[in-house]
């Protein structure tokens, strides 16, 4: 008896917690309790509890229901034994039992009081068929949309026509819909999670488990009438089985048990083809990550010898190029090859990082500093009030304007190194206008010359507006750079012009231009004749074109002095 | 409009308000602190209470809970007046629930703002 509290600890991970009180354990027959299946622990942690109550044994569950203890084993026994095969019986959460013993003993129940026969065989043998199936089908499917058409097969549901899941993997943005109709007809479709849910909760909080379609006309199921559902939760999915006659009859309290139960039954099933349809798919979408991977890659087998590579990789590079080098796992290892992507990828990484930090601190500025600017705005205002002078008036409504343009400086500073998602059309005139803001300081005793061509005016491009204020910023300020030092009136100019399809701004001054033999190296990074600048600059400025659709280039031009640059962007 | 509750921990925005109301003949007191702007809501009736949300000690959402042992929700509806620079939706939604009127600094138009406070 003993040897019963210490049950053996090389035990599979999911055992049925029981609890039984020590001083029935002699009421127990010995071999009843098969400790593979079963664990013995503490009351509070136990699935449920075998108890003596007026003499006889029971098995107690947590909600309380009681159920007749040699009923109990006998049952569980049956279903255990049914499913030894599949090497499932572990994984079965304990729910499962206690539907499945819930719902036998409500059928018993049922049969034994309107027929006069033995109870117990009847049911056996209907539950044995139905677990035999369940059993069948579950090792029989490959996909979760086999084993969804294949519930039609169980027993009881043999008049059935339809049988469909609406599945929510957590975190998607949409459910699935997947199944068959009229035991013909695959269908498939995706179902919003608000709609989704809206369904999931009233299945949930029903307690009959049998409805119509008629209330979920947001869903759109695809068929009309009444029909049976379950939901199943767990950690990664929400699901929906539903089954259906096609017609407006309610369903049986059998029919609902009997449906429940097994939906309990192929739960870990269900679970077991959604980890390996989702698994199957993260690989798929692995691959097209590693093939599209924006650097040259490979990964080696260090076994076989033979090895992955992705678009980018061509058999010129060398070891020589590998600048990042890691064992993955067992004998497989990545190297990641040194190119102009990296170089080009790296200069984008410093940029948004660049971008998005200054974004970050603007924005807190911004908001510390409209709290004691719009102070110093409401009281200048009381003071324009008072019964003061006029020069005492004046100056307050002189620092009402400023507080007002320290405003209106913040917010454009903030708005502008914010990274919008999406593009909205801005006009080019206002990104030109504000690149010009920006490098007002740098442009002090520069004449500027702005001139729009017919019908560029009024143009609106869908591009960042920073990426465009950034390019035409690095030109402005290089330009008045080279125009500094020169006792020429400086003179910028900016024109605007169309060329087929795109959008010309040529940003031109008047210093003493490029020499012939420095522009081979313009956009090479890191290359500058600034003995302050980091050689960034115009690489950054070409990058952010490219990736609008557009360019940068130097424009060579033999009747005029000075540099040229010339911006093409994309007309959509 | 008798009787007005500023709290407002930037000075010069409290005293501004303060003197505006004033001159319209409303009889004001002011708060910078959350804390003590509590006490003052529940030994005094204020007409209205116009109440920033950032307050450094505490929010001027609790300072709103805290009126709840004074006032029923019908009349915290009436009496607060939310003043914020920090609109999220967040706040948006909380102050809706609230059913008080929300205004945002700085004010576009002060008269506007004005009225909304006394009206």
């Amino acid at each position: 008896m003993e040897n019963r509290f210490h049950p053996p600890h090389q035990t599979p991970p999911k055992l049925l917690a029981i609890h039984i009180d020590p001083q029935i354990m002699d009421d127990i027959p010995e071999g009843t309790i098969d400790w593979s299946i079963f664990q013995l622990v503490p009351a509070n942690e136990a699935q449920f509890t075998i108890l003596k109550k007026d003499s006889r044994l029971w098995a107690q569950f947590p909600d309380g229901d009681f159920c007749d203890y040699p009923f109990y084993f006998k049952n569980i026994a049956r279903l255990l034994e049914s499913f030894k095969s599949s090497s499932l019986v572990n994984i079965f959460p304990a729910e499962t039992f206690q539907s499945f013993i819930k719902s036998t003993q409500a059928i018993e129940k049922k049969i034994f009081s309107n027929v006069s026969m033995n109870p117990g065989e009847n049911v056996k043998d209907l539950w044995d068929e139905i677990i035999k199936k369940v059993n069948i089908i579950s090792t029989e499917s490959h996909s979760l949309k086999d084993l969804v058409e294949k519930i039609l097969e169980i027993p009881f549901l043999q008049n059935f026509e339809t049988s469909l899941i609406i599945l929510h993997l957590k975190g998607q943005t949409k459910a699935e819909l997947m199944g068959t109709m009229w035991r013909s007809e695959h269908v498939h479709r995706l179902i919003e999670v608000k709609d989704f849910n809206d369904l999931f909760n009233s299945i949930r909080k029903s307690k009959i488990k049998s409805f119509s379609t008629d209330a979920f006309s947001k869903v759109n199921i695809p068929f009309n009438g009444s029909f049976l559902a379950k939901e199943v939760i767990s950690k990664k999915y929400s699901l929906i089985a539903i089954v259906s006659r096609h017609d407006f009859l309610n369903y049986s309290s059998d029919e609902i048990e009997l449906f429940e139960t097994c939906i309990s039954l192929l739960q870990p099933h269900f679970e077991r083809l959604i980890d390996q349809e989702f698994s199957d798919k993260k690989i798929s979408e692995l691959r097209v990550c590693l093939k599209e991977f924006p650097l040259p890659l490979r990964i080696r087998d260090g076994h076989s010898g033979s090895s992955f590579i992705n678009d980018l990789y061509n058999n010129e590079l060398q070891d020589l190029d590998i600048f990042f080098n890691k064992k993955i796992k067992g004998p497989f290892s990545l190297d990641l090859y040194d190119s102009d992507e990296l170089r080009h990828y790296a200069f984008d990484l410093f940029h948004f990082q660049r971008i998005s930090l200054l974004g970050e601190l603007l924005n807190t500025l911004r908001h510390e500093l409209s709290n004691p600017l719009f102070g110093l705005k409401l009281s200048s205002q009381i003071f324009t009030t008072l019964d003061v002078t006029t020069d005492d008036k004046e100056l307050m409504i002189e620092i009402e304007k400023n507080v007002n343009r320290c405003q209106a400086i913040i917010e454009n500073f903030s708005n502008l190194y914010q990274i919008q998602p999406d593009n909205k059309p801005v006009l080019l005139k206002k990104m030109i206008d504000e690149s010009m803001v920006l490098a007002k300081s740098e442009l002090r005793e520069v004449t500027k010359k702005i001139s729009y061509d017919p019908g560029t005016e009024n143009i609106e491009l869908a591009v960042p507006l920073i990426f465009v204020v950034q390019i035409l910023f690095n030109l402005i300020v290089n330009a008045s750079q080279a125009m500094r030092t020169q006792s020429e009136r400086a003179e910028l100019e900016l024109h605007v012009s169309f060329i087929d399809s795109n959008v010309i701004i040529d940003v031109s001054d008047n210093g003493s231009g490029i020499p012939e033999d420095k522009l081979i190296n313009l956009f090479t990074p890191f290359y500058t004749t600034k003995t302050q600048g980091t050689g960034l600059g115009l690489v950054l400025s070409r990058n952010l074109a490219l990736k609008m659709g557009g360019n940068l280039e130097y424009l060579v031009t033999s009747n005029k002095k000075g540099a040229c640059f010339r911006v093409s962007l994309p007309v959509v | 409009m008798k009787h007005i509750l500023i709290i407002e921990d930037e000075i010069l925005i409290q005293q501004s308000l303060k003197k505006l109301f004033e001159r319209r003949g409303i009889k004001v007191d002011v708060s910078a602190s959350g804390k003590i702007a509590i006490d003052m809501i529940l030994a005094h009736n204020y007409d209205r209470i116009i109440c920033d949300l950032m307050l450094q000690d505490i929010s001027g959402f609790d300072v709103i809970e805290e009126s709840k042992k004074r006032y029923t929700p019908e009349e915290i509806g009436l009496k607060f007046v939310i003043m914020t620079a920090y609109n999220s939706p967040q706040v948006l939604s909380r102050a809706t629930s609230y059913q008080c009127k929300l205004l945002n600094k700085p004010f576009d138009n002060l008269d506007e703002a004005l009225r909304i406070m006394t009206e």
